[in-house]
């Protein structure tokens, strides 16, 4: 039997519909129910339902075989798994966003926004460093020093957008889908940092020792994947 | 001051069955060795810095827990045993009659995220060959790693073997700039396969090459993996290392052992450090393997003394989370006398042989 670690939240209807397509099925109504594990009706299957962020180290560490995630959280996690697989649904981009109009103003000098546009800064002046609030700090590290530009990160867990706006910070990286509620809240993507969509995890020993049951997998889900 | 209740992050205590068990795993493993004309090596517990640095590659030493002693030598404590003896193999015991065969066991510290069952301190058990180039070597300590799973009674474990020479003869003839290989080698590893299209599209490569680089992610199985893999290369260092890993399996057929054995050409983690064969162990349930080696044949060369190397350890802390049905860890009372009748009589038993529990 293989386990599947799948996302709670908006990622668990299309990843339950793609196991549907390719032939993976539950005898009760996986979304709705408050329980957590289920089998699936061949008995091949079992699917465990975790938070966006944990499905990394559930594969990682063996207690699901493979998993469902977005690139973004994969990413963060830096997990040492197989991602052999785009299953081509919930794309979306990482990206650096901020007030507009202040585009191109951080890669010359890495000098804080508000210190430098005349009438955005507040009484106080901010500190002398970019201040970027995000929920992947890690991506937003990585980024930032390849670049070779100092950041001061401010790890938050949610209403990111918030942030440049009460002046709690400069810039913030965060996924974007549409772009919608960046420009609802007065933002503009200013760099792409990744594109991201739905991948398929592998644990490194489960696809040795697993192997033609994870490939029975592959294989039902690249005809699935549309 | 901190309270004393807990210990350091990444470190253990074991005590009772754990510790039994522990010990019982070692001596069971290093019968093994010893069965094989292994001979034990107990290293130091820190070395100078530059040895592990040296013989780790780079970007291990970010994991080195480095001091400085009176004298200002930048030392670290041991985060593995390959580098220590192999060092001692090019120096100490450069003119010894070759082959070389030495086994170690013993606790090893690294400063990364604890990780299955694996922590900062951590024991490893393993063998180093020195002084035998070539296809016997390889297939000795093969042989002994099966014979470690065999003794400890585990039945659901699995090699994976591969070369460094196969994917190594095929980047040989790939002209790119050391970036775009990094970048190959990243979603190779990963085996990324939309990733490796999305490069592919970019690269300047001819199609050929572009197909062998897409099968190379896929080329893990039995015997057939060979001829499959031999229909794709033709550089004559792929070609030698799929003879070599044919006669690899050829041997392990005869021996009846070929289902433990999986040919995997499609994985390419720890390039930098070997030369020749590679090797995982894998336990079925584990999602971590427990064994790893291969060929270093430029290892004992950086401390001085050119030398063909081969080697593996074991994790021990990985294995201890496996059932080890032929291991009895409980505890030993069948043969221990109560002595109530003072430490004359506990005296005389002890010198007859017998365990004695003192109840004065």
């Amino acid at each position: 039997m293989l386990v599947i670690a799948l996302c709670k939240g908006r990622f668990l209807d299309p990843s339950l519909e793609l196991l549907g397509r390719a032939g993976i099925c539950f005898a009760e109504d996986v979304a709705s129910s408050r329980r957590l594990i289920f089998d699936s009706k061949d008995g091949q299957y079992r699917v465990v339902l975790v938070k966006p962020a944990d499905v990394p180290t559930y594969v990682e560490y063996g207690a699901a075989d493979v998993g469902i995630a977005g690139r973004d959280v994969i990413m963060e996690s830096r997990a040492d798994l197989l991602e052999p697989m785009d299953l081509n649904f919930g794309h979306c981009r990482i990206v650096v966003a901020g007030k507009g109009g202040t585009a191109g103003t951080d890669s010359d000098s890495g000098e804080p926004v508000n210190s430098r546009v005349p009438g955005t800064a507040s009484e106080s002046l901010p500190p002398n460093l970019l201040r970027i609030a995000t929920k992947y700090p890690r991506i937003t590290m990585d980024y930032y020093t390849a670049r070779g530009i100092p950041v001061e990160i401010i790890p938050l867990s949610g209403s990111i957008e918030l942030a440049p706006l009460i002046g709690l910070a400069d810039r913030i990286v965060d996924v974007v889908e549409t772009g919608r509620t960046l420009k609802e809240n007065g933002l503009e993507v200013l760099e792409v940092i990744a594109s991201c969509s739905a991948r398929l995890l592998i644990n490194r020993a489960g696809y040795q020792t697993k192997r033609d049951e994870v490939l029975g997998l592959i294989g039902a889900l690249e005809k699935a994947v549309q | 001051m901190k309270t004393y209740t807990q210990i350091p992050p990444g470190t253990q205590i074991l005590f009772g069955r754990a510790a039994r068990r522990r010990r019982l795993l070692e001596r069971a493993i290093c019968s093994v060795f010893e069965g094989w004309s292994y001979e034990e090596i107990i290293p130091p517990i820190f070395d100078y810095y530059d040895v592990f640095a040296k013989g780790m590659g780079a970007g291990e030493e970010e994991h080195f827990y480095r001091f400085i002693d009176r004298e200002g030598n930048i030392l670290a404590l041991r985060p593995e045993f390959t580098s220590l003896v192999a060092k001692t193999a090019a120096t100490r015991l450069a003119r010894s009659p070759k082959p070389i065969r030495l086994f170690y066991s013993g606790e090893v510290l690294r400063f990364e995220k604890p990780k299955g069952g694996r922590q900062r301190e951590f024991a490893q058990i393993g063998i180093e060959h020195y002084g035998g180039a070539g296809k016997t070597a390889d297939v000795e300590i093969l042989l002994i790693a099966v014979e470690v799973f065999q003794r400890l009674g585990i039945q659901g474990f699995q090699i994976n073997l591969g070369s460094v020479d196969f994917f190594g003869g095929i980047v040989d003839r790939i002209e790119l700039p050391a970036g775009e290989i990094t970048a190959l080698k990243e979603v190779l590893n990963i085996k990324d396969q939309p990733g490796l299209e999305a490069l592919l599209q970019k690269l300047p490569l001819d199609d050929r090459r572009k197909n062998i680089l897409r099968a190379v992610p896929h080329l893990t199985g039995g015997k057939s993996v060979i001829a499959e893999a031999r229909g794709l290369v033709k550089n004559s260092r792929s070609v030698e290392a799929l003879d070599h890993l044919e006669y690899i399996h050829s041997i392990f057929e005869k021996l009846d052992l070929a289902q433990h054995l999986t040919i995997d050409l499609g994985e390419i983690r720890g390039f930098d450090y070997y030369t020749g064969i590679y090797f995982r162990a894998y336990v079925r349930g584990l999602g971590f393997e427990v064994a790893s080696g291969g060929r270093y044949d430029g290892l004992p060369g950086s401390f001085g003394e050119d030398l063909p190397a081969v080697g593996f350890s074991f994790s021990v802390d990985r294995l201890e989370q496996i059932a080890t049905p032929s291991l009895d860890a409980s505890e030993p009372k069948n043969s221990t006398v109560e002595v109530e009748q003072g430490f004359e009589k506990a005296l005389q038993l002890r010198q007859a042989g017998k365990a004695v529990k003192l109840c004065l």
